[in-house]
């Protein structure tokens, strides 16, 4: 049992900033390609899994990939600044390095969700994990049913993968609609939460899995809402669910949701699950 | 794990002989011993056997730290303008600890479970273990705040130990216990012995509650009414032998050479804290000090259990020792053991 130490799980390859573009109000949208190994590892990550990205000299903190292995072997995160590691990621510029350790996390089980209606709902920066569930219904658009988009934030500056929007419009039997609480002066789609925008597209549980990722008390209320109004069965609604973590591989203890640990049992759960935890996840 | 069968395992050897051989220890690794400082009973390392506390009384810090420490260095960062080098930072050094208890080195088995054998490996934590060896001490009596035959162990278990000593006749009856402890006594005069001393395991005083029993508790007001005099302290979890929460960070080391330095470190971290559970929105699904105390003590009887397998209590009895507030482990599970009756009848 007490053998050599195998690969440092802590230890970060390095990757070098790509492409850095601001997504919308305190949030870039930033590429970065693997310098010193760990490419094997990332070549086919799932839609759903997560990073632990190092602002080196700073610290690291787990964010949810944004792209897909299918398109690319370059990994894009989409970063709000709100600590100290995300500012410091924020003061970054193509060419600079980071620390970036996984793929790491259970995924969305998309072949499962073969020749399914889709819905996909995100909240916010919580649109970055669906960004590759997205791309990868796209691609292949054949193996799965109806796909619908909701698509909300507090205010249009916070509507994340905006130049997007037509790509995702323009595939076939698919819709989005967009929804912020807070609008401008130029904003001429939907006013008012996510929730009043599931009760105006009135999805159809039949067939059909839900994806959602927001802050906790949208999940709470989006599950409510399609399983009270629209007859969804909990299992039928995945949800990504965000926690602080220290490590992402089941050690540091921070993330657990009473008997479960996000990081390694999740982030991706079904909503009958997280209703069986003993502990509440709001 | 049991020595060779056809050689006696168990030997005596005088507390002279006993000595000159933690001393001899000290020329090959760091030897850590208990301690007393002012008083306070502690496990640290020493180069000198005139310094160890042969006392019967159980250090005020487990053996833990020896293998995570409160604070440990994992790597360097380096960096001069883009150009940024990362330097792991692995233990390579031989460490024995003198004087263990069987409460101790039951809560090591404990934190292998989640460090070594739930994959993947924790490198810094197996590489201390690796590279320690656990001399035992049976204790002679249980102390007043002790419970560990409740927890399944007892004050003279060496399962979890290398070598085992046990107080006799002026000396010590010596148990080797593993291949470790066989290579760390080689060469040091013992003398075969089939003397056997009985400690007398003193009756557990906590009831425990079965697994299946947790669960429904989670919902009792009792964790408001024990929460309102928790202190947040965290001190509980900073002398428990198994709770390992820990937090990572950088921190800022003077330059070397043109080049900026950093030093990621972990740290131990504790679930009672107020904004353990806060996420970056701000949103605190663990907001209350009830929830928190009610987490950790789940944690150790019912959540680590499902998570990792063993039960993290080993009945040391630090905790009861150091709360400002005596939050008492024991009278917690004999009050939950009596709902769990109660419920039954």
């Amino acid at each position: 049992m007490l053998t050599e130490p195998k690969e440092n799980p802590m230890l970060p390859y390095l990757g070098k900033l790509v492409s850095v573009k601001d997504l919308g109000t305190e949030i870039k949208f930033i590429g970065v390609e693997l310098l010193n190994g760990g490419s094997e590892k990332f070549a086919h990550y799932h839609p759903g899994q997560f990073v632990f990205l190092s602002a080196l000299g700073v610290g690291e903190a787990p964010f949810g990939i944004a792209s897909t292995s299918d398109r690319g072997n370059i990994l894009e995160f989409a970063i709000q600044r709100l600590g100290s590691v995300t500012t410091e990621l924020h003061e970054l510029s193509t060419g600079d390095t980071v620390g970036i350790r996984g793929p790491l996390g259970n995924w969305f089980p998309l072949d499962e969700f073969k020749h399914k209606n889709l819905i996909v709902i995100g909240g916010g920066i919580g649109g970055a994990p669906l960004r590759p569930v997205i791309q990868t219904v796209i691609d292949n658009r054949e193996d799965f049913g109806h796909f619908t988009i909701l698509w909300a934030a507090r205010h249009p500056s916070l509507l994340v993968f905006t130049d997007e929007y037509d790509d995702w419009s323009a595939a076939p039997d698919t819709e989005l609609h967009l929804t912020v609480d807070q609008p401008d002066a130029t904003w001429d789609r939907n006013i008012g939460l996510i929730t009043e925008l599931i009760e105006r597209v009135a999805p159809s549980p039949e067939n059909a899995i839900t994806i959602t990722c927001g802050p906790p008390i949208m999940i709470h209320f989006v599950n409510k809402m399609l399983t009270e109004k629209f007859g969804f069965r909990p299992e039928q609604n995945f949800v990504t669910l965000e926690a602080r973590m220290h490590c992402g591989i089941g050690k540091c203890g921070r993330c657990n949701l009473g008997e479960k640990l996000v990081c390694v049992d999740g982030p991706i759960f079904t909503m009958k699950e997280v209703g069986g935890f003993l502990e509440s996840f709001i | 794990m049991i020595a060779n069968n056809h050689e006696p395992h168990l030997w005596f050897i005088t507390q002279e002989e006993l000595r000159n051989w933690l001393e001899s220890i000290t020329d090959h690794a760091t030897l850590i011993a208990p301690q007393n400082f002012d008083g306070i009973v502690l496990f640290k390392p020493t180069s000198d056997v005139n310094e160890i506390d042969w006392g019967n009384s159980r250090a005020a810090m487990s053996i833990k730290e020896a293998f995570f420490p409160p604070t440990e260095q994992l790597m360097v960062i380096k960096r001069r303008g883009a150009e940024v080098k990362v330097t792991e930072k692995l233990f390579k050094e031989k460490q024995v600890i003198f004087s263990a208890r069987p409460c101790d080195a039951r809560g090591m088995k404990v934190l292998d479970s989640v460090f070594i054998t739930t994959e993947p490996e924790d490198s810094y934590y197996s590489k201390r273990r690796a590279n320690t060896t656990l001399i035992g001490l049976t204790c002679q009596q249980m102390g007043a705040t002790c419970f560990c035959t409740s927890m399944g162990g007892s004050p003279s278990n060496p399962d979890d130990m290398d070598i085992m000593l046990t107080a006799y006749n002026g000396g010590y009856l010596l148990q080797i216990v593993s291949e470790k402890g066989r290579e760390l006594v080689t060469g040091v005069n013992l003398q075969p012995t089939t003397i056997a001393v009985e400690i007398e395991d003193e009756i557990g005083r906590a009831p425990t509650p079965q697994i299946g029993d947790w669960p429904p508790r989670f919902a009792d007001d009792y964790w408001e009414e024990l929460a309102e005099r928790c202190l947040s302290c965290r001190i509980c979890a900073y002398v428990c032998p198994t709770c390992r929460c820990f937090d990572v960070r950088d921190e800022a080391l003077p330059n070397d050479d043109g080049w900026q330095q950093f030093e990621r470190i972990r740290c131990w971290d504790s679930c009672t804290s107020e904004g353990y559970r806060r996420i970056a929105g701000g949103h605190n699904p663990r907001d209350t000090k009830a929830k928190r105390l009610k987490n950790r003590v789940f944690c150790k009887f019912y959540f680590y259990p499902q998570q990792y397998n063993p039960v993290a209590c080993t009945g040391c009895g630090r905790c009861i020792d150091a709360c400002p507030v005596n939050i008492d482990i024991t009278e917690l599970l004999q009050h939950l053991t009596e709902v769990v009756y109660a419920n039954r009848a």
